[in-house]
């Protein structure tokens, strides 16, 4: 068995790869996915607290490559779903302490048992982010609907083209209200610019602060409206169709709707 | 040490005077708001008066110039003046609105590593020499970018928002500073009504932790979005009380006596922050 490898990234920071990584990550385990999460983000870690394992950890991807223990030793299972782990970062050394070679290696091993490696990758360009991508297959590109995410996200998407790394678009924290008044760029604008195929649009909610805040993903209390569009791109990686046109209110999306029919 | 053009433009002092004061914005996590608070502060400090440059040090990811809406004028960047393809004066780029507020861009096209801590302090070194303010948006992490964009600064704002992770990697960023510096702290984009329900960090709580001087708390509001994408700082607007927040914390800056940030209720309600910080 060799699970997907995808690297979840962006280019500028605070877009949310953390929380997509999670969230999606925990509603592909719900659907019985084996699931790995691996904080690529060396030196500033913050994966184990958004899954609310930061006081569990025991060893880090560092002191697995440098051998000081087993790779199952380092991986923390998630006490709500079964089937999810993670990996944590070291939060005091940098990223420059491992090679893509050695990342990249860790990923292809953890692939060999999991449905699905899913990477956080670091904010920027830099030596973390050549690491992250290093072991990935393909790629999840976060981005908000503003103009230097866009611009930033653009970068990126033109460094996995180089790479030959298929990637998909999720346009998170987008707010219908600003985007009727024309104060925010709609999700086909965004798409538009960044000419990449959508794999999700995401309300901002200011639940997701508390639940980050909390170490409680989302996905976990269903009665949460980003819990059923987190599991629809959870679906949609999973290789199923699922309409983008249903998930919220009528009107914002509907210019989507005939983009998506069209293409 | 490389040599950089004499001044010249409008920021020009006329005679010898004190060194400009060199501060790096800075924060560990990305999208708290360092550029917006650079592009506010700056244009604050320029409206009272003040010679102000902006280095955008976030090389390949470059966005202070969308802030403040003079990504069309952009012609040299901060790498041509170190490897001498441009002069300083043709690098800067002076604002639209303000007289004395100017930037100097990041190249978008080159990597981080393409730039050598000892020229970035030289560089800042000339700056310091003809503006009163030389303020330096880092960029997001604590890789080579970060170490460039300290290394010619002799002050650090650190921008945090009251989210566990953001103050986490506020903590690590505060723990590479140098130990004299002493930052001052911004608490970005604080919702009053989430913290009083008990949902998100208060001003005590997040300063509880890193416990630096604070310099201001700027109110999270949409306005932001919609100023930061028409390229037009806030501070400029003096109906916005955001603004008016940014002003005060340019007013701190330059030594009056400001009132201290008000304060929210603190709820005590994220005791699992403590911990955080007492581990490995």
């Amino acid at each position: 068995m060799s699970g997907r490898r995808i690297v979840v990234t962006s280019g500028k920071g605070g877009v949310g790869k953390t929380t997509t990584t999670v969230n999606v990550g925990a509603a592909l385990a719900k659907r019985g996915q084996k699931v790995v999460l691996v904080d690529a983000d060396i030196g500033l870690r913050n994966l184990d607290l958004v899954l609310g394992v930061e006081k569990r950890i025991v060893f880090d991807i560092v002191e697995v490559i440098e051998g000081r223990c087993q790779l199952r030793q380092a991986l923390i299972r998630d006490k709500r779903f079964e089937s999810l782990s993670m990996l944590p970062a070291a939060q005091t050394r940098e990223k420059e302490a491992i090679t893509e070679e050695q990342f990249k290696a860790v990923i292809v091993e953890l692939a060999e048992t999991a449905d699905f490696v899913l990477i956080d990758c670091p904010a920027g360009i830099e030596h973390g982010f050549r690491s992250a991508v290093a072991g990935a297959s393909e790629a999840i590109v976060v981005t908000t609907p503003e103009v230097s995410a866009i611009r930033d996200a653009d970068r990126v998407v033109g460094k996995l083209g180089a790479l030959k790394i298929p990637l998909r678009l999720i346009v998170n924290r987008v707010r219908p209200e600003m985007v009727k008044t024309g104060d925010m760029m709609s999700v086909e604008d965004v798409s538009e610019i960044l000419s990449a195929e959508l794999l999700g649009i995401v309300p901002d909610d200011e639940e997701v602060i508390d639940t980050t805040n909390r170490g409680e993903p989302i996905v976990l209390d269903e009665t949460q409206r980003l819990a059923a569009i987190y599991d629809k791109i959870a679906r949609r990686l999973c290789g199923d169709v699922v309409p983008f046109s249903s998930l919220d209110g009528p009107g914002f999306f509907s210019r989507l709707k005939t983009m998506w029919k069209a293409g | 040490m490389q040599a950089f053009d004499q001044p010249s433009g409008a920021g020009a002092p006329q005679t010898a005077p004190p060194l400009g004061r060199a501060i790096v914005v800075t924060s560990g996590k990305g999208g708290v708001g360092k550029t917006t608070t650079t592009a506010n502060v700056g244009a604050a400090l320029a409206a009272r008066g003040a010679n102000v440059v902006l280095v955008d040090a976030d090389v390949g990811l470059r966005n202070l110039d969308i802030v403040l809406g003079l990504e069309s004028r952009v012609k040299f960047h901060l790498l041509d003046v170190l490897e001498e393809k441009a002069t300083l004066d043709e690098a800067l780029v002076r604002d639209k609105r303000s007289e004395t507020l100017y930037l100097l861009a990041a190249a978008q096209t080159r990597e981080k590593e393409d730039v050598d801590t000892g020229q970035m302090k030289a560089l800042i070194e000339s700056l310091r020499a003809r503006f009163d303010y030389v303020l330096i948006d880092c960029p997001a992490g604590i890789e080579m970018g970060f170490k460039n964009a300290v290394a010619g600064a002799g002050h650090a704002i650190v921008v945090c928002t009251p989210e566990v992770s953001a103050v986490r990697d506020a903590d690590r960023v505060v723990g590479l500073l140098p130990n004299d510096w002493r930052p001052q702290l911004i608490i970005n984009r604080l919702r009053p009504g989430l913290v009083k329900r008990g949902k998100m960090l208060s001003v005590d709580d997040v300063n509880g932790i890193l416990r630096l001087p604070l310099l201001g708390v700027i109110a999270d509001e949409p306005g932001v979005i919609v100023a930061t994408n028409r390229g037009e700082p806030l501070a400029l607007d003096m109906g916005s009380e955001t603004g008016a927040a940014y002003r005060a914390i340019a007013a701190k800056l330059a030594g009056e006596d400001v009132a201290a940030p008000t304060v929210r209720p603190s709820g005590g309600f994220f005791s699992k922050l403590g911990s955080l910080f007492g581990g490995r």
